[in-house]
C-alpha cells in the first residue's frame, strides 16, 4: 500500500489535484483581499454604500451607485445590440451556410478574430471613428425628434451611454456568435431531418427544432457574453465620458465600476483606496452571482430536457 | 481510501506552495539587512566605460569623496555647465514610480543618463502620484515622485524614525484649450483671454455659452464680436493628476464657491455643467475630447501641446496674472513664474511642502508682471538617510545621489526643453542641491 502511493499514477494525480485546487486558492484569496483592502471604506459606509450616488474623492464622501448603474446600463445596451446580431452569425454560418463550408469557416474565423483585437484599440477607434458617427446620425437626429422621451433627453456630443453600449456589443458579439456557433453545430441532424420530413421550410425547421434544442447552450452564450460586458474597462474608459451620474437618458455620459477603478486607482489613498477596492468586491460578486445564476438555470434547462427525453 | 490520500497530499502540497510564497513575501519585504549588509563591491569589468571611476576604488564610495564633487548651487540653467557629480564605481539599479506627468521625461533622463553612468541603471514606473508616495512610504522604491507635494496625513504616514525630501525635479503648466467655431466660420486660434474667475465660473457651469458678456468683456472688440452662441463642453481628466491640482488650486484662488463646490484636489469634485461635461483618461484623452467637440475647453498641460503642434485642432488661451496682464504661456513666462513662486522662500527638502503651491504664491504678486499664473513643480521623495534594505545598499545611494546632482544640473534640466518642461530656475535648483547634500547612507556621513 505504502509502496503503491508512490506510482506515477498517485504522483500524476496529485499534481493535478493540486493544479485543481490553486484555482480555488486563487478566487479565495482574491476574495479575501479585495474584503481586506475594501474594509477601510466596508467599515466606514456600510450598506448605505451601495445605494449613495454622491462620488466627490476629496470630501471623502464615496457611493457605488452611478458606477452599479452605468455597470448596468451599459451591458443592457450591448446585450439588446449584440445578442440578436450574435444569434443571427450563428444561424447564417450554421444552417445557410452548409453548402458553402469554406465560406462559412471564413466568416467564422473573421468573426472570431474581433475578439483577438485589444480593447484599447476599440477605445482608440470609439473615439475617433465611432464618437462623431454615432453623435451626428444617431443622436442628433434622436435628440431633436424625440427628445421628450427620458431616454433621448439632453444635449448629445457622444461621450455617453449609448456608445459605450454600443462598443461593448461589438466586444460581446464574438464571444457569443462563438459559443452559439458551437452549439448550433452540435444540434444533431436529426432533427433537421424531421422537421424537413414533415414539409417543413429551412426557416420552420431552424425557429421550430435547431433553437429549441439549443436554447441552453444560447442561454450559455448570452451569459458569457453579459460576463464580458461586465468587466470591460478600457475601451468603455475611453467613450463613455466618466461623470459619475445616475441619469435616465441615454445621451448622458456616465461611469462603470471597471472604469472608475482604471481611472482613479493610481492616485488614491486611505479611505478612497478603500472604496475603490470595494467597487472591485461589488463587481467581483457581481460576477460570481450571475454566473452561479446562469449555471443554475442552464442545469435546470439541461435537467428538463433530458427527462423530456 | 485511496481518495482521501491524494485530497491530503494536494492540500499539504497547495499548502507548502502557499506558505513558501507568503514566507518570502515577507522575509524579502520586512528586515532583509542581513543579506543586504554588506554592499556588493564587485569591481567594474571596464574601468574606462565610467568616466568618474577613480583608480583608487574602494568599496565604501561615501568616504572617498572629494569636497570638490558639489554642485555649485549658484549656476545659471544653460546646457553648456557640465556638473561635478558624486563618483559611483559600482553598478546600481535605481528604481522609482510616480506622475505620469513626468513620465516623458523620465524616459529621455534614462537614455540620456545611461550615456553619462553606464554603471547605473534607472527604472521608472509612471503608476500615478499617489501610487509613487505609497511606493515611497512602504520603501519598495528607491525615490517616489508626485505632481503634489504630500499632504500632511501622508507625512504621518512615512515609517517612524525617517525624514523624507522633497526635491522638485521639474515643472510644467496648465493651459485653458479650447476647440471653437467663431461667428465667421473660422477655428479660434491661440490666445482667447481668460481670467482664473471667468474659469471657475464656467466649470461651476455658471457661465454657458461662449458669447457670454464676462468672456466678451476680456477679448478685443474684434474677437468679442466673433464669439458664438455655441454652448460651453467642459472637458476634466477622469484619472486623478497634477494637472488638475495645479488647475483646480488657480481656481479655487480666483473664485471662493469653487474652492468649496469643487474644490482643489488631484481629483475635484467637478460638476455637470449644462452645456455638458466630459472627463476622459490622460492627457491625450482629454484633448481627444476637446478637439471632436466644437465649443469644448477643458484643461491640458502645455508640454502636451507643444509635443502635438500642428497635429492637433486645439488651441489654447491666454490667462491673466496678478499684474492684470493675459498671458500666453511659454516656457519663458512659465520659469519666470516659477522664479518668482521660490522667491518668497521655499522650506528645506527635509520640512514639511505640503503648503508649497507656486500657483498660491504667485497669485496676488504684483510686481510679477510677466509670470504665468498656473505653473506647477513635480517632486522627487527620497529618504533622507538611506537605510539599508533589499532595494537600497552603499551603491545604490551613491547612485540616487548621482543621479538626482544630475536630474537638477544643466544637463538634465536642459533636456526637457524640447518637451515643453521647463527648465528649474536657479533659486529652486539652490534647494534641491542643498537637500541632495544632506543624504546619507545608514546613518553616516553625507555621501555628497
Amino acid at each position: 500500500m505504502r509502496f503503491r502511493l508512490l506510482r506515477g499514477d498517485v504522483i500524476l494525480k496529485i499534481l493535478l489535484a493540486a493544479a485543481a485546487l490553486f484555482v480555488i486558492g486563487v478566487v479565495v484569496g482574491l476574495a479575501v483581499e479585495l474584503f481586506l483592502g475594501s474594509a477601510p471604506s466596508l467599515f466606514k459606509f456600510g450598506p448605505s454604500f451601495l445605494v449613495e450616488s454622491k462620488w466627490q474623492p476629496s470630501n471623502n464622501v464615496f457611493g457605488a451607485w452611478p458606477f452599479i448603474y452605468g455597470t448596468l446600463v451599459t451591458s443592457a445596451i450591448a446585450i439588446v445590440i449584440g445578442f440578436p446580431i450574435s444569434l443571427g452569425i450563428a444561424v447564417f454560418i450554421t444552417e445557410k451556410l452548409k453548402s458553402h463550408l469554406t465560406f462559412g469557416y471564413l466568416l467564422g474565423t473573421l468573426v472570431d478574430l474581433l475578439a483577438a483585437v485589444p480593447s484599447v484599440i476599440y477605445g482608440l477607434w470609439g473615439v475617433f471613428v465611432l464618437i462623431p458617427i454615432i453623435r451626428d446620425y444617431v443622436e442628433r437626429p434622436l435628440s431633436k425628434s424625440l427628445s421628450y422621451i427620458p431616454l433621448f433627453s439632453g444635449h448629445p456630443f457622444g461621450y455617453d451611454f449609448l456608445t459605450a453600449g454600443v462598443i461593448l456589443a461589438i466586444m460581446v458579439i464574438p464571444t457569443m456568435s462563438a459559443v452559439t456557433r458551437d452549439v448550433l453545430s452540435v444540434v444533431p441532424n436529426s432533427q433537421r431531418e424531421a422537421m424537413y420530413s414533415l414539409g417543413a421550410t429551412d426557416w420552420e425547421a431552424t425557429q421550430k427544432s435547431v433553437l429549441p434544442y439549443a436554447r441552453s447552450g444560447i442561454f450559455g452564450a448570452f451569459i458569457l457574453g453579459l460576463g464580458r460586458a461586465f468587466g470591460e474597462t478600457m475601451a468603455v474608459t475611453m467613450v463613455i465620458g466618466n461623470i459619475p451620474s445616475v441619469s435616465s437618458s441615454l445621451f448622458s455620459p456616465g461611469a462603470t465600476l471597471s472604469s472608475i477603478i482604471a481611472n482613479q486607482f493610481g492616485e488614491s489613498s486611505g479611505v478612497f483606496q478603500g472604496a475603490l477596492i470595494e467597487l472591485g468586491l461589488i463587481l467581483f460578486f457581481v460576477a460570481v452571482l450571475i454566473n452561479g445564476l446562469a449555471r443554475l438555470l442552464l442545469w435546470r434547462m439541461t435537467r428538463a430536457t433530458h427527462a423530456k427525453a | 481510501m485511496k481518495t482521501t490520500y491524494v485530497i491530503i497530499a494536494a492540500i499539504v502540497v497547495i499548502a507548502i506552495i502557499i506558505g513558501g510564497v507568503f514566507a518570502y513575501i515577507s522575509l524579502s519585504s520586512s528586515t532583509t539587512s542581513s543579506n543586504n549588509a554588506t554592499p556588493t563591491p564587485s569591481p567594474s569589468p571596464s574601468p574606462t566605460a565610467s568616466a568618474t571611476a577613480t583608480p583608487t576604488a574602494t568599496p565604501k564610495p561615501t568616504t572617498t569623496v572629494s569636497p570638490t564633487s558639489t554642485v555649485t548651487p549658484t549656476f545659471t540653467p544653460t546646457p553648456t555647465a557640465s556638473p561635478t557629480l558624486v563618483p559611483t564605481i559600482t553598478p546600481a539599479t535605481l528604481n522609482g514610480g510616480g506622475g505620469t506627468l513626468v513620465a516623458p521625461l523620465m524616459s529621455v533622463w534614462q537614455g540620456a543618463y545611461g550615456s553619462v553612468e553606464p554603471q547605473i541603471t534607472v527604472n521608472y514606473n509612471a503608476e500615478g502620484s499617489g501610487a509613487g508616495i505609497t511606493d515611497f512610504k512602504n520603501q519598495v522604491v528607491n525615490f517616489g515622485e508626485s505632481d503634489a507635494p504630500m499632504t500632511t496625513a501622508q507625512y504621518a504616514a512615512l515609517p517612524s524614525g525617517t525624514t523624507a525630501l522633497t526635491i522638485p525635479i521639474s515643472a510644467s503648466a496648465v493651459v485653458p484649450a479650447y476647440n471653437l467655431k467663431l461667428l465667421n466660420g473660422t477655428v479660434c486660434q491661440n490666445g482667447l483671454n481668460f481670467t482664473g474667475a471667468v474659469l471657475a465660473n464656467i466649470f461651476l457651469g455658471t457661465v454657458t455659452t461662449w458669447n457670454d458678456a464676462s468672456i466678451q468683456a476680456l477679448q478685443s472688440p474684434a474677437v468679442a464680436a466673433q464669439l458664438p452662441n455655441t454652448p460651453i463642453i467642459t472637458v476634466h481628466r477622469s484619472d486623478g493628476s497634477g494637472t488638475m491640482f495645479a488647475f483646480s488650486n488657480f481656481l479655487s484662488d480666483s473664485n471662493s464657491q469653487f474652492k468649496t463646490t469643487i474644490g482643489e484636489s488631484t481629483t475635484p469634485n467637478w460638476v455637470t455643467t449644462s452645456g455638458g461635461t466630459i472627463a476622459a483618461p490622460k492627457n491625450a484623452g482629454v484633448a481627444a475630447a476637446i478637439s471632436g467637440n466644437n465649443g469644448a475647453i477643458g484643461p491640458l498641460e502645455i508640454a502636451y501641446i507643444l509635443e502635438n503642434t500642428g497635429q492637433t485642432s486645439i488651441y489654447y488661451g491666454t490667462v491673466e496674472n496678478a499684474a492684470g496682464n493675459f498671458i500666453l504661456a511659454n516656457v519663458t513666462n512659465i520659469a519666470a513664474a516659477l522664479s518668482a513662486g521660490a522667491s518668497t522662500g521655499l522650506p528645506a527638502g527635509s520640512a514639511s511642502w505640503t503648503s508649497v503651491s507656486i500657483v498660491d504664491n504667485i497669485f496676488s504678486n504684483t510686481s510679477a508682471t510677466t509670470v504665468y499664473p498656473i505653473a506647477t513643480l513635480t517632486y522627487a521623495l527620497v529618504y533622507q538617510n538611506q537605510t539599508p534594505s533589499s532595494i537600497t545598499n552603499a551603491a545604490s545611494a551613491a547612485a540616487l545621489v548621482n543621479f538626482l546632482q544630475w536630474v537638477v544640473s544643466p544637463a538634465g534640466q536642459s533636456l526637457g526643453s524640447g518637451l515643453g518642461y521647463v527648465p528649474l530656475p536657479a533659486n529652486v535648483v539652490a534647494v534641491d542641491t542643498a537637500s541632495i547634500d544632506t543624504i546619507t547612507y545608514n546613518g553616516g556621513a553625507p555621501i555628497v
